[in-house]
């Protein structure tokens, strides 16, 4: 771990804590930041107007999108344009992508929107968040439940937001979102990667905080009635990778996500046409489309456990089939009887 | 005593590049090189074998030239002048083929130097970021070039388990990025639009230039057993390569991207080989830890290839590419 990495894990957790008190009383710091409240929409309109103008006239001298962007830009607001020189830069390709496609300036850019559904739409109260190694390689085991990976986004809001080291988790996806246009594209964007232990390995030897879901497209997938029960934790796969690289374990509860959509049935022929692993029935999905797909507004908590030790085990234990299955049922009952008491704590699970 | 190497496919940009670094240096005692056609002049020390690889005599030239060192360039990745499409197969497998027969026959033999390519591994959405050397043939070998690289490797794989005194190494090289390289992938990338696939990102990975090279030459000089691949650290999605290069990209829905591809190449764009439609859509990505381990060399990263590929691009444009440099980037 290099100094350089600590200052760079120091100045973020300085600029997202900026971020935080500056949207702290939420809706009025833009207001506040614009230059005169005299400022009406017709002057508005016209700075846009402008900057289309001098737009054209760029692109027409010669110069490319990008650079014509960036001249352009003068003509706007200080806060637009900001916003149109940084979209400059990123047309360029003037940015950072590590060797996984992990982008952090994106992360950082659609931050706020899963920021918000944390605040407004789930309300989360997030317990324990120093538990999770502010350095080094980490695994965060957790619960899941929910279509869309909507937990792992939510705990690494949680992370990022009140951790005082925070870093941006790296977590596993199901294969099969890798197939899908788009998705792919944004998963590997901020953070994901294809669940694989070769993947997993070598994020925690560089030190990553890595998330997995033991219960795969099982938990994933399991109906409404089922919810808050822990499915089968696979083969522990997850213990071997931690046996093997020494990484410390920290379980995470995650309640509220069983209930974003409520599974009443599953369609194999639907399934069996997207290729998906299955397809949820929700009451709302898929008979309402694309809204149906909008997670119901529960209320969450979320409880990072203290981190458990395997590396007195050493590497070879990673062999051991009994002893991956203790441990691996350690976790569960670790994750299960959390889950439970955090969601006597919850309450109401809607309001 | 120096040693003594032949090259196949020497008039080819391979092998013709390894030969005139080889030449330098005086522990090189004797070069051959064997193609069809001739190599470039300025190669002064390299005996020249005018041979079809195909050839049966091969078996009674090898021995001949008592080489220590075999290193098979003379695997085509794409068709190159001279060797047409439809030759590529028998270049590939039956070429291989009649060189391993030879080498069985020529007892001075210690290394062979195959130049594979890192597309047995296989483009898949469900593969594992960073493939070493072990991973190969987890998935299935689709396309025509792959299932040749897979038959050559199962070949040259069968004869180091024979020969065990034989160290046969399999370099498996990812695409080379550079100005110099005629390929389809330069010429897909030097299209002003360039077709992609709508919705993905593919993580790439590049050898520069001159590294690929650079990584024979020191095969040559330190070979290891068994595979090893060659790529410059780290990757690059495709979007943001086309944006450092300035290209405009144009998205087709991704199952009508290789029809795209075929029509594109009867107007005149770039033809790009079947395997590049699953490349573009989800990218292939190499652990490089036995090269830089093993073998002791360490080529420049995949972002540095691009970097310098880029620079190249734009210094070749006709038009200056910024003209109003400094006015507004510098903020």
């Amino acid at each position: 771990m290099s100094l350089d990495r600590h200052d760079a894990q120091r100045e973020r957790a300085r600029r997202l804590r900026l971020d935080i008190e500056r949207s702290a009383p939420p809706g009025r710091a833009p207001e506040a930041r614009r230059p005169a409240p005299s400022r009406g929409d017709a002057e508005a309109a016209r700075a846009a107007l402008d900057f289309l103008g001098l737009l054209r006239e760029a692109t027409r001298q010669g110069s490319d999108l990008p650079a014509a962007v960036e001249r352009a830009a003068g003509t706007l607001p200080a806060s637009a344009r900001d916003i149109a020189r940084r979209a400059a830069r990123r047309l360029r390709g003037d940015y950072t992508q590590d060797e996984w496609g992990f982008d952090e300036e994106f992360a950082e850019i659609v931050y706020p929107v899963f920021e918000l559904m944390y605040q407004r739409w789930w309300r989360v109260a997030a317990v324990g968040v120093e538990n999770v190694p502010s350095h080094g390689q980490a695994l965060l085991v957790a619960n899941h439940a929910g279509v869309l990976p909507w937990d792992a986004a939510m705990m690494s809001v949680a992370i990022l937001k009140h951790h005082p080291l925070p870093r941006h988790p790296r977590f596993m996806v199901l294969d099969w979102a890798f197939r899908l246009p788009w998705v792919s594209a944004f998963m590997r964007r901020i953070g994901g990667v294809v669940a694989s232990p070769y993947n997993a390995i070598r994020l925690l030897e560089q030190g990553q905080l890595v998330m997995v879901f033991p219960e795969g497209s099982k938990g994933a997938g399991k109906p409404y009635s089922e919810r808050y029960r822990l499915q089968r934790f696979g083969r522990g796969g997850f213990v071997e990778l931690a046996l093997r690289t020494g990484a410390p374990i920290v379980p995470v509860a995650v309640v509220g996500s069983e209930e974003i959509y409520p599974k009443l049935g599953e369609s194999r022929l639907l399934a069996r046409l997207t290729g998906a692993p299955y397809f949820p029935l929700t009451p709302t999905f898929p008979w309402l489309g694309v809204a149906g797909a909008i997670p119901l507004p529960s209320k969450w908590r979320i409880e990072f456990c203290e981190p458990i030790d395997l590396s007195h085990y050493g590497p070879d234990a990673a062999d051991d089939r009994a002893l991956i299955f203790e441990l691996s049922e350690r976790v569960r009952d670790t994750i299960q009887e959390a889950v439970l008491q955090n969601l006597v704590a919850r309450g109401s699970a809607f309001l | 005593m120096g040693r003594r190497v032949l090259i196949t496919g020497v008039s080819g940009f391979w092998g013709t590049e390894l030969a005139r670094r080889l030449e330098r240096d005086p522990e090189f005692e004797y070069i051959a090189g064997l193609d069809v056609r001739p190599p470039p002049a300025d190669l002064s020390r390299t005996e020249f074998i005018r041979a079809d690889i195909r050839n049966p005599l091969l078996s009674k030239l090898l021995p001949q030239t008592e080489v220590d060192t075999v290193v098979h360039c003379d695997v085509l990745l794409v068709p190159e002048p001279g060797k047409a499409p439809s030759q590529l197969h028998d270049i590939n497998v039956i070429g291989s083929l009649q060189l391993l027969a030879a080498c069985e026959k020529t007892e001075t033999v210690r290394t062979i130097v195959v130049r594979g390519s890192a597309a047995i591994y296989g483009a898949e959405p469900n593969a594992p970021e960073f493939f070493t050397e072990d991973m190969a043939r987890r998935f299935p070998l689709r396309t025509r070039f792959q299932r040749d690289i897979g038959e050559l490797e199962n070949y040259f794989e069968n004869f180091a388990r024979r020969f065990p005194q034989v160290t046969v190494m399999m370099l498996r090289y990812q695409p080379t990025l550079g100005t110099a390289i005629d390929s389809p992938l330069t010429r897909y990338m030097r299209q002003s639009v360039v077709p992609t696939q709508l919705g993905y990102d593919p993580l790439l990975q590049f050898v520069h230039a001159e590294d690929a090279v650079s990584a024979l030459e020191a095969s040559v000089r330190r070979p290891a057993r068994g595979p090893v691949n060659v790529a410059g650290e780290g990757s690059v999605s495709l979007s943001r390569l086309l944006r450092l290069a300035g290209r405009i990209p144009l998205p087709v829905p991704a199952q009508l991207f290789g029809a795209a591809l075929g029509a594109g190449a009867r107007i005149g764009l770039a033809r790009l080989p079947p395997e590049a439609v699953m490349w573009l859509r989800n990218g292939l990505t190499v652990d490089t830890g036995r090269l830089i381990d093993e073998v002791g060399f360490r080529p420049r990263s995949t972002a540095d290839a691009v970097d310098d590929f880029v620079a190249e691009l734009r210094g070749r444009r006709a038009l200056p590419d910024r003209p109003v440099e400094g006015v507004g980037a510098s903020a």
